[in-house]
């Protein structure tokens, strides 16, 4: 299996309070892998450290399987960055600014920006300081897609979109990844906007990389499990625990790594199982935040 | 094509997508809404229309094909195959059986029981008959 995005034991420090550990993170190439996180989580330093922008003080990183950030230059022509905060010049007009942007770039498809550009509905005469956010939105997508690049890195890219605006941009990326093989690493705090798209999540807390698995796994591996007479000292149990609450004479269970066979364990100790339920991609990313802050003892 | 066969996909439900997708079109073909040897959405058109990764949709028409619903030909596209009378009433048998799991299913999360809805069928059932 090869790698677009591959980290080992990546260190960052920031300040007093805020570092990044043991960061290892593997995307595999042609995902949709969506990094998932609360604000002040790291996503964005974490991306700034895989394209090069920050110094770890530990670890070794490599893109397209190129070294960061030895080969920079060489990752770069062939990825499609959207930061958190994008800069274009403010008194260009929309034309000229993809014609800016395709300067950069050999492989720049004019024809597939001016599609894109069309259906987008983009007016090419606008200067860019009379866009709305929306319209910018759309543009920065239509100049990274329009690179055809090898690895896209979007960093909250449908961050303050309303939700018409959010939906053609979504639309625009996926069309693109079905015309090819391009890997795609997508921050964001919207869950639910990940949930139909990646087949891949990661989900950072607190600078530490709580859990990276395939999307189905994930979204079927977390279960909340409603019982009655549940042991209060929990010793050795096929899955995770993430938490435990009693209400009564029931008790509630959410737990990780959950495959039907195990429903046995809790008739072994005694417990009977009353309701397996099934959580969704931003219950199960509750959770699972919930129990890395405080584990279950 | 009736361009609402996949509004009702939910990406919160713990069916996997691939398999909402695939049964949307296995309802469309039981029903008529999509004609023995009609064209499927093209795999870029339908993953951007309803915004889900190509790969899950790839995955959905693979399940078909592997079921006899439709069947992909090199470079045109994927397309209904002509089901039999048999093929359709077992098809027809398998919607009904699945129809029922998830409401068995349904049933046992919300407490009701058997004869609840074996009264609830019975009574419902009526209704639409008379």
């Amino acid at each position: 299996m090869s790698y677009a995005i591959e980290t080992f034991d990546l260190a960052y420090r920031a300040g007093k309070h805020f570092e990044i550990r043991d960061l290892a993170l593997k995307v595999r190439e042609g995902s949709i892998y969506g990094f998932l996180g609360p604000n002040g989580s790291g996503k964005t330093t974490t991306i700034r450290l895989l394209l090069g922008m920050l110094k770890p003080v530990r670890g070794t990183i490599s893109v397209l399987g190129r070294k960061v950030p030895d080969e920079m230059a060489r990752i770069m022509a062939q990825t499609g960055y959207v930061p958190e905060r994008p800069h274009l010049y403010p008194y260009l007009t929309l034309e000229q600014a993809v014609r800016y942007h395709a300067a950069f770039y050999e492989g720049f498809d004019m024809a597939y920006a001016g599609e894109m550009r069309r259906t987008f509905g983009l007016p090419l005469d606008q200067k860019l300081s009379h866009l709305s956010k929306g319209e910018m939105g759309k543009l920065h997508m239509l100049l990274v897609l329009a690179q055809r690049p090898k690895l896209l890195v979007l960093d909250e890219p449908t961050d303050g979109l309303d939700p018409v605006v959010r939906r053609d941009v979504l639309s625009a990326l996926l069309d693109f990844c079905s015309q090819g093989s391009a890997t795609v690493f997508i921050s964001s705090h919207l869950v639910h906007e990940l949930e139909r798209i990646c087949d891949w999540v990661g989900v950072l807390d607190n600078g530490r990389l709580v859990v990276e698995l395939p999307m189905q796994s994930f979204k079927n591996g977390i279960k909340r499990i409603r019982l009655s007479g549940a042991p209060s000292l929990v010793g050795d149990t096929p899955f995770v625990v993430l938490q435990r609450e009693t209400t009564g004479a029931e008790q509630v269970w959410v737990v990780r790594g959950w495959q039907p066979p195990m429903a046995q364990w809790f008739q072994g100790v005694g417990a009977s199982v009353r309701e397996v339920v099934d959580l969704d991609l931003e219950e199960g990313f509750v959770e699972l935040l919930r129990s890395s802050r405080a584990p279950v003892s | 094509m009736n361009g609402d066969v996949f509004r009702q996909i939910d990406p919160r439900s713990s069916i996997p997508l691939y398999v909402q997708i695939a049964d949307r079109i296995r309802i469309a073909v039981a029903t008529g809404d999509m004609p023995p040897g009609g064209a499927l959405p093209s795999v870029r058109h339908l993953a951007s229309q309803i915004r889900v990764n190509p790969a899950t949709v790839v995955q959905a028409y693979r399940e078909l094909e592997e079921a006899g619903v439709v069947e992909s030909r090199q470079g045109a596209g994927t397309f209904v195959r002509e089901l039999g009378e048999p093929k359709r009433e077992a098809e027809r048998q398998r919607l009904a059986r699945r129809l029922v799991r998830q409401l068995l299913q349904e049933a046992a999360a919300l407490g009701v029981t058997r004869e609840d809805l074996e009264e609830a069928l019975r009574v419902e059932m009526k209704v639409k008959l008379a």
